[in-house]
């Protein structure tokens, strides 16, 4: 490889982690306050990314899609929290297998709404150029999903670290029993968290459809497959471990991907398999003490 | 006692597999019911006797899963030449019955079983991934059921093989699509004899694909081409940004894919965001690159794409015409690939049957009435091969252009009826 093609290929790496960020964000929110692995996850990126169809269909902007998705998504979330999920809190195994069901019935009525046919959302006008790189050109969105990535990231970090809803949910993720101890009202924490979660799930979906494309099966793969394989690598549910876990993960299935091509998918997989062995928790995980 | 009438019943219906407890189950209170009856004849000769008697057509489709859309198409097929045909292929009325393999070879291959045992239908339509037409192969020929097979074009459907490894032609089985061969080869030969040698690789990594880019390379070597070297990203791959950078950095300007659906679309908008036909790259490819679906999404970004396929829509002969406008009358889109893959099954087998006058009781004379069929379809001349039973077919060479806002696949050339070399 030239380093050329190296800085290339870093460059694709670096835009795939940034997807793989947004992508796994809300599903490790979710995991760390609510104890609850949504297996849902892939299903509200898929629906976020269809709901982005329909609304740049209509309005003719992606803009607005951007806005739209993640509410819609957010209204899901709402619902399907105090509704469901709620009356299994504390039974995992039930929470888990709920998410699944749940997860199925959205991906048949996206199919029933949308139909099955394969589908794609270009890249916003301004975006969907290319500009010169080393090594040629290279296209401004995916420059534009990395600069996202990045204050996604900071913004997260801020409302954990400066605020209140921040440090409520951190106080949660330590222990939500005494949280409702003191007075908060962890129902409607619980609600708003996985609201958020689902949100950015759907905002997801509206980023990486320029780049994935939108098609049945989106759910699984890359859905749900890769921000668990994020979060799993990571760490599960700090917000620093599905950062760190994008980073190793983008750039190294990228890489390894095009220079062992006839073991691509193993590569991915190799790599959980490592970290796991080495550091149980992930590469940024706490140690849970198991209640 | 139990293991007897298990491995009986093995070799009958030829499983190379174990069988699952359920299965086991079934099939063995099957042969206690049938060693009760006095008498008994097997049940798939008591049934499709008389003619005018009901034609039980089964179809295994994917509904749910990556391809269900191809399967809801191949559905619509279906019903489309029912309709324009009274619901009766000959004198025989049909009904049908439809199952969902979700592209799961194992659930096909279950449904494939069911339609045997339980159904008992007349014949077997569909199958659209290839490990699952490999997969009901020995059930489907050990049951002497007629298979046409509507989509899959792995090789070794039609062929000769070694021990019938990864699977083999049988008498029963027929095919109304294409082999990846036909796709493929004709135009590295075609690419090759017009002067243009030199190609490098992209294909997605599966069976089908790698079939492909061999089927191709070989008819490029006919003529002193070669290849220069691959990428092969995985079947479904969501990021094609990393393959068409390593094409970008190698100097072989033009590239045969295969690719299809949602690979193709990503293919091809990677291809064209990171610069590469400003850079001076061709895109090449079996038609699947640049089908409908792919085009309604990437539009004229597939512009200059050259790709062989058995048919496009813009065919320009009386019965492609005459069928596209058929088909708009009844439903509000335009038909595609596997539109006339099913379309054209229908046909040989209501060919078939009037041959017959509509008696599928014997099936050495059925699978005899299927080797003569031929007929002009939408694709052109239509007959199988007698020694493989796959098709004999035109395979046009299409250039994608946009013409008035359209972006089409535009017949340049054609190479005549095409033919499998069956092993």
């Amino acid at each position: 490889m030239s380093l050329e093609l190296v800085f290339q290929q870093a460059l694709n790496g670096l835009s795939f982690g940034a997807l793989l960020f947004i992508l796994a964000s809300g599903l490790s929110l979710v995991f760390g306050m609510m104890d609850v692995v949504n297996l849902a996850h892939g299903a509200f990126y898929m629906l976020g990314a269809y709901v982005a169809l329909s609304v740049v269909q209509v309005t003719g902007s992606f803009w607005i899609a951007m806005l739209a998705a993640p509410l819609a998504l957010a209204l899901v979330g709402l619902v399907v929290e105090p509704l469901l999920l709620r009356r299994l809190r504390g039974r995992h195994l039930d929470q888990v297998l709920l998410t699944i069901g749940v997860s199925l019935v959205i991906v048949d009525l996206i199919g029933q709404l949308w139909g099955r046919e394969v589908r794609s959302l270009s890249a916003p006008p301004g975006l969907d150029g290319s500009v010169g790189l080393i090594g040629g050109v290279y296209p401004v969105y995916r420059l534009f999903v990395i600069a996202f990535g990045v204050v996604l990231a900071a913004a997260m970090a801020v409302v954990y670290r400066r605020t209140r809803i921040g440090m409520l949910i951190r106080a949660g993720v330590e222990d939500a029993e005494m949280l409702g101890a003191l007075g908060i009202d962890t129902n409607r924490l619980f609600a708003s968290t996985f609201a958020t979660g689902a949100a950015l799930a759907g905002l997801a979906g509206v980023i990486a459809a320029p780049v994935f494309g939108v098609q049945p099966g989106m759910d699984t793969d890359p859905g749900l497959l890769y921000s668990l394989v994020v979060v799993v690598v990571g760490g599960l549910g700090t917000l620093s471990g599905a950062v760190a876990g994008s980073l190793l993960i983008g750039p190294a299935d990228t890489f390894g991907k095009v220079l062992f091509q006839d073991v691509a998918l193993a590569v991915i997989f190799a790599i959980v398999a490592l970290v796991l062995l080495l550091k149980p928790t992930g590469l940024l995980g706490r140690i849970r003490i198991a209640r | 006692m139990g293991g007897f009438v298990k491995n009986k019943l093995a070799e009958k219906r030829g499983y190379t597999y174990r069988l699952t407890r359920r299965q086991f189950l079934v099939a063995s209170s099957a042969a206690a019911l049938a060693a009760c009856a006095p008498g008994a004849v097997t049940p798939s000769a008591s049934s499709s006797v008389a003619p005018g008697k009901a034609l039980k057509i089964g179809l295994l489709l994917p509904f749910s899963g990556v391809y269900a859309e191809l399967g809801t198409s191949m559905r619509r097929a279906t019903e489309f030449y029912l309709r324009q045909n009274d619901t009766k292929l000959a004198n025989r009325p049909v009904t049908t019955v439809y199952a969902d393999d979700a592209n799961v070879t194992a659930t096909g291959i279950a449904a494939a079983q069911k339609f045997i045992d339980q159904d008992q239908v007349d014949v077997l339509m569909g199958v659209v991934p290839t490990p699952l037409a490999y997969g009901i192969r020995n059930a489907v020929h050990a049951a002497k059921l007629i298979f046409i097979d509507t989509n899959a074009g792995g090789n070794a459907l039609t062929r000769d093989t070694t021990n019938c490894t990864p699977s083999c032609k049988s008498p029963y089985i027929f095919r109304a699509s294409f082999s990846s061969y036909q796709i493929s080869y004709p135009i590295g030969d075609y690419l090759s004899a017009k002067g243009t040698k030199e190609f490098f690789l992209a294909y997605a990594n599966y069976g089908f694909g790698t079939e492909s880019a061999a089927d191709f390379t070989t008819g490029l070597k006919k003529n002193g081409g070669t290849t220069t070297g691959n990428v092969a990203p995985p079947l479904g791959n969501p990021d094609f940004a990393p393959f068409v950078t390593q094409i970008k950095n190698q100097p072989t300007k033009n590239v045969y894919s295969f690719f299809s659906g949602a690979d193709a679309i990503g293919f091809i908008k990677s291809w064209n965001s990171l610069g590469l036909p400003a850079a001076g790259y061709k895109m090449y490819g079996a038609g699947f690159l640049t089908e409908q679906d792919v085009l309604k999404e990437v539009k004229d970004l597939a512009n200059g794409a050259i790709t062989s396929l058995f048919w496009a829509v813009e065919l320009d002969n009386a019965e492609n015409k005459k069928f596209v406008a058929d088909f708009q009358k009844q439903y509000p889109l335009l038909p595609d690939v596997f539109t006339v893959q099913q379309y054209d099954g229908m046909r040989a087998l209501d060919e078939a049957l009037k041959a017959l006058g509509g008696d599928t009781s014997d099936k050495d004379k059925f699978v005899k009435a299927l080797e003569d069929v031929s007929f002009k379809s939408p694709r052109g001349d239509f007959a199988f091969d007698k020694t493989t039973h796959n098709p004999i077919q035109d395979i046009y060479i299409r250039e994608v252009k946009t013409q008035n806002g359209q972006t089409v696949n535009t017949i340049s050339d054609k190479i005549a009826k095409v033919t499998d070399p069956g092993k």
